[in-house]
């Protein structure tokens, strides 16, 4: 056993480098997806062009999906079995306090987004009041809160979406720009990913690569007691990933209502909803789900990995068996994933 | 806990097992009786056949389910799949039932087998591929979907025949003025109560949940142990599935099962299952889809919105939960 584990230590070969490290691997896999559609598409296989111009418009989908994303890599890393269900249904309910904020009572547009966050915050904070102070189970507490946000959100307005003129206008916000300077020679980039996506990434990143809060997090989720007796405010830090989270679900909720021109109640939790997906990002991210492991990057790269997979497939297929496949590549990535995570553990003693 | 009671001989020493019914299900008897005198109260039309019996009959596709989400979570486990789990079963037998007109034995049987397979899928993953449950159930969960999907066509499974009415709403579906279904799920749980109380093989899943590792040095075989917990779910799911298309109209659309695997999760908490594992009952599980299933009934039945209904299961969970939090740091002071 030593002497396997030595020999691989001397040899640091592509494959095990592939195999302990995320993010490698899902650059690799992001370049495979990309070449695998441009092939396709000069052989005419397709059923519109997979060029440059389509990957940019399909990163709208990315906005979303890498901030929830990011969201549940802030609760996972919080350890204890971090995790949070209700993201989607606080993006519905949010959605409605921006619909009413803006649309009906006319305030102005940073008041309103500003109130949106803040909402989100404090449906965060309910579930990390619960999970951290009460001691439940983060699973139960947010499985809960999932269903109490989503009945209010419902129920506020009589189960109708609030699309008032300036929340139809607000749609522009989701369109493509060019970018200044050196705009026309990459293609147009939707405003979302600068006006949000980027912010969030860059002051996550920022919260746990470069403050004593995000070591805290990492300490707590890799090991509760010892932080404990480290002497670490372990509830505190734990309920503030959930507040960040509940945050970050608040910014959504502005980007969805932008992106449908319309509040809907249901916005983050019709069909499988908004959680699901943002889990799958953060597990294919490599964040650990017993906590403490897990980066920004991977988040980021899985998110690239998955929108770019889907926006191909939406090509290869006619009608709505494109969406169907989705379903088998969503799947079929994840449980590899997993797969891959338990072979990594046993075989090299865990990634980083 | 009873990880102690799980590692002894049980089966003989029956001192060290807990009480028959545990404080959580005496807790829900009592919240029950409660809502639905409150309800007759209020709406006097509650407290009659015609509106206790289709709310029974709804009840047991989700209190079915919930038995077997019971073991795995005893386990330590979870499944998230089963509501996509029932997508697959239910337009497997509806579509049989419709181009192959099969009987009534036949499309149970054969969903049964379907759910039986999935749950496989889900077991052999879990147990040997040594992954985290819930992930596994997440990713499965779409691959189910993708099946269903690919069975479905296109839209919905028109003209169902009334073959499976047994387990309905109907006439057909009742003996005595008990549902069938209700029944089946009720003996299927009082089984489900026993084994798990009453054999060996049942303590090695509280022994499992209690301390996977404990109960491997003890001789359990935890991970055919696992295995079994997946299947037993998967079986149970296709017999809800038939359950669910009696329970429809003629049409069967793509939503079916959808959000169903919260509901149950739902169920199986509020019966006071603890999901880290190790402790839990399926009479518990049983009283907490009755419950949910009452509360639907009661919010429609008062006027309200349905959609109230959930926030009160979200309340309900807390409440039940941290009942339960209460209770286990009382034992732990005492």
């Amino acid at each position: 056993m030593t002497a396997t584990a030595e020999r691989v230590r001397q040899r640091p070969d592509v494959a095990r480098i592939l195999l302990t490290q995320r993010i490698p691997l899902l650059a690799v896999l992001i370049v495979l997806v990309v070449v695998t559609f441009f092939i396709n598409d000069a052989g005419g296989y397709l059923t519109a062009p997979y060029d440059f111009d389509y990957m940019s418009a399909a990163l709208i989908n990315a906005v979303p999906l890498a901030m929830l994303g990011l969201a549940e890599l802030l609760v996972i890393l919080s350890g204890r079995g971090g995790i949070d269900l209700s993201v989607g249904a606080i993006v519905s309910l949010s959605g409605m306090v921006f619909g009413f904020a803006y649309g009906e009572w006319a305030w102005p547009l940073w008041l309103a987004i500003l109130a949106t966050a803040g909402f989100g915050a404090l449906c965060g904070a309910v579930n990390g009041f619960l999970v951290s102070y009460i001691g439940f189970p983060a699973l139960i507490a947010t499985l809960a809160t999932f269903y109490a946000y989503k009945s209010i959100a419902i129920v506020i307005n009589n189960q109708q979406p609030i699309s008032t003129p300036p929340i139809q206008d607000l749609f522009s916000l989701s369109k493509s720009v060019e970018l200044p300077l050196f705009g026309q020679y990459i293609p147009d980039v939707p405003l979302g990913i600068f006006t949000f996506l980027l912010p969030t990434v860059v002051a996550v990143w920022l919260l746990l690569a470069r403050t004593a809060y995000g070591r805290r997090l990492y300490a707590i989720g890799t090991n509760d007691v010892a932080a404990r007796w480290s002497g670490l405010p372990v509830r505190d830090t734990r309920f503030k990933a959930y507040v960040y989270a509940g945050l970050i679900s608040g910014l959504v909720a502005v980007v969805t209502v932008a992106q449908f021109a319309s509040a809907r109640p249901d916005a983050g939790v019709s069909g499988s909803g908004m959680a699901l997906p943002a889990i799958t990002i953060a597990v294919l991210g490599g964040v650990a789900i017993t906590g403490g492991i897990g980066r920004v990057a991977g988040v980021v790269l899985a998110t690239l990995l998955i929108v770019w997979l889907n926006a191909g497939i939406l090509l290869a297929f006619v009608g709505n068996e494109g969406g169907q496949y989705q379903l088998l590549a969503l799947g079929t990535v994840l449980v590899f994933a997993a797969l891959l995570n338990g072979l990594t553990n046993r075989r090299y003693g865990g990634t980083s | 806990m009873s990880v102690t009671t799980a590692e002894k001989p049980a089966v003989r020493t029956t001192k060290v097992l807990p009480s028959p019914v545990t404080g959580q299900e005496i807790v829900l008897v009592g919240v029950i009786a409660i809502l639905w005198v409150a309800l007759w109260v209020s709406t006097p039309a509650f407290m009659t056949a015609g509106s206790i019996q289709p709310l029974l009959v709804a009840t047991a596709p989700v209190a079915l389910v919930g038995v077997g989400m019971t073991i795995v979570i005893i386990t330590g486990g979870i499944d998230v799949s089963v509501g996509a789990a029932i997508m697959v079963c239910s337009v497997l037998t509806a579509k049989l039932l419709v181009d192959a007109e099969v009987n009534l034995g036949v499309a149970v049987i054969v969903s049964v087998a379907a759910g039986g397979l999935l749950g496989l899928v889900n077991g052999v993953l879990i147990a040997y591929g040594r992954v985290h449950a819930i992930i596994i159930t997440f990713g499965t969960a779409n691959l189910f979907l993708f099946l269903g999907l690919q069975i479905f066509g296109s839209g919905t499974v028109n003209g169902i025949p009334g073959t499976l009415a047994f387990f309905g709403r109907g006439q057909d579906g009742r003996t005595f003025g008990v549902p069938h279904a209700f029944l089946i799920t009720l003996l299927i749980t009082a089984a489900a109560w026993w084994y798990l109380r009453h054999t060996a093989g049942g303590r090695h899943f509280f022994a499992i949940g209690g301390d996977a590792q404990a109960a491997r040095l003890a001789g359990v075989r935890v991970q055919r142990r696992v295995l079994l917990a997946y299947v037993l779910t998967g079986l149970l799911v296709g017999l809800a599935s038939c359950f669910v298309i009696a329970q429809g109209t003629s049409t069967l659309d793509q939503s079916v099962g959808s959000g169903k695997e919260l509901a149950v999760i739902a169920a199986v908490v509020i019966g006071g299952t603890s999901i880290m594992g190790g402790r839990g009952s399926v009479l518990g599980t049983l009283l907490g889809a009755l419950l949910v299933q009452s509360v639907a009934s009661g919010v429609t039945q008062l006027g309200w919105s349905s959609q109230l209904s959930d926030l009160f299961v979200g309340i309900f969970i807390i409440v039940a939960v941290g009942a339960d939090l209460l209770r286990a740091r009382a034992r732990r002071s005492r």
